[in-house]
């Protein structure tokens, strides 16, 4: 990860108003938020036989 | 059942126990349809990732710092730990999400959905000896950073971020017995109420008169 990302610099922050965060951070948590509404909205497979059987 | 069986504390407790959490309940092998959902994954995927920290750590703490810095199996393991970590955390705040937006609480649930919040709170600390237990120089400024926030706080004589001995045995020891205890009640909890209904069925439920083709889940419904 480290031969495809530079690492090796100070962390870059979001700074607005009284609002800091890294932008890592943020990536994580909109990465939450994405896969929150990702695990509501897809489908679950389902074994096809009896939906009330797993 | 003889005299001596009723009144002994085993027997009793064996009974209570029975009783509260027959086999058929800890261990079911039928869900009711609802729970083929992805949203419910996320329990399972947080439980997944405490298996590794729990393992990868007891490997950690065989080999020592030393190793975990300087030699590349110790550098793995040192990466799977921090990431199973990472993973446990991202995967339990989705699990509390949609448990927060599905109301989990809901149906005399209200231990779990406490065991479980109380689960992520503990978690916190325990990450935190972890970074400061590093044997590094993030260590150093962890630990000296934190330290400010506990004086802060006002808590800071009874957590001494500086001192490696009480963070390293805090994580290694007081803070994951808590967190395996806290989720393991809460496992035994969920099979006991069983998992929370989606509202609409509970309406459904509320407004039968009989038990219907949702008897499974009215069965859910009633709290034990």
């Amino acid at each position: 990860m480290a031969a495809v990302f530079n690492l090796n610099h100070h962390a870059q922050y979001v700074h607005w108003h009284f609002f800091q965060m890294s932008v890592s951070n943020i990536l994580v948590i909109v990465a939450m938020v994405v896969v929150f509404f990702a695990a509501i909205f897809i489908p679950f497979p389902s074994h096809g036989v009896n939906a009330d059987s797993s | 059942m003889s005299v001596a069986e009723d009144r002994s504390w085993t027997g009793r407790l064996r009974r209570r126990a029975v009783g509260a959490l027959p086999p058929e309940k800890l261990l079911p092998d039928k869900q009711p349809s609802y729970v083929s959902s992805w949203i419910y994954v996320f329990g399972v995927l947080s439980l997944s990732c405490l298996a590794v920290i729990i393992g990868s750590g007891t490997i950690l703490a065989l080999k020592g710092p030393g190793w975990w810095h300087f030699t590349g199996v110790g550098h793995f393991f040192n990466s799977i730990h921090l990431w199973s970590v990472e993973l446990f955390f991202f995967f339990m705040v989705v699990h509390l999400w949609g448990k927060y937006w599905m109301a989990a609480w809901r149906g005399g649930r209200a231990r779990v959905w406490i065991t479980g919040a109380v689960t992520f709170l503990v978690a916190i600390p325990c990450a935190l000896t972890g970074y400061v237990s590093q044997q590094n120089f993030d260590a150093q400024w962890i630990s000296t950073q934190a330290k400010d926030a506990m004086n802060s706080a006002g808590i800071g004589a009874f957590f001494n971020l500086l001192n490696f001995g009480q963070m390293y045995s805090y994580h290694v020891l007081l803070l994951p017995s808590a967190v395996v205890a806290i989720v393991v009640a809460h496992i035994l909890l969920v099979r006991k109420h069983g998992v929370v209904p989606p509202f609409e069925l509970q309406a459904t439920a509320a407004k039968a008169p009989e038990p219907t083709a949702t008897a499974e889940s009215v069965e859910q419904e009633t709290p034990a």
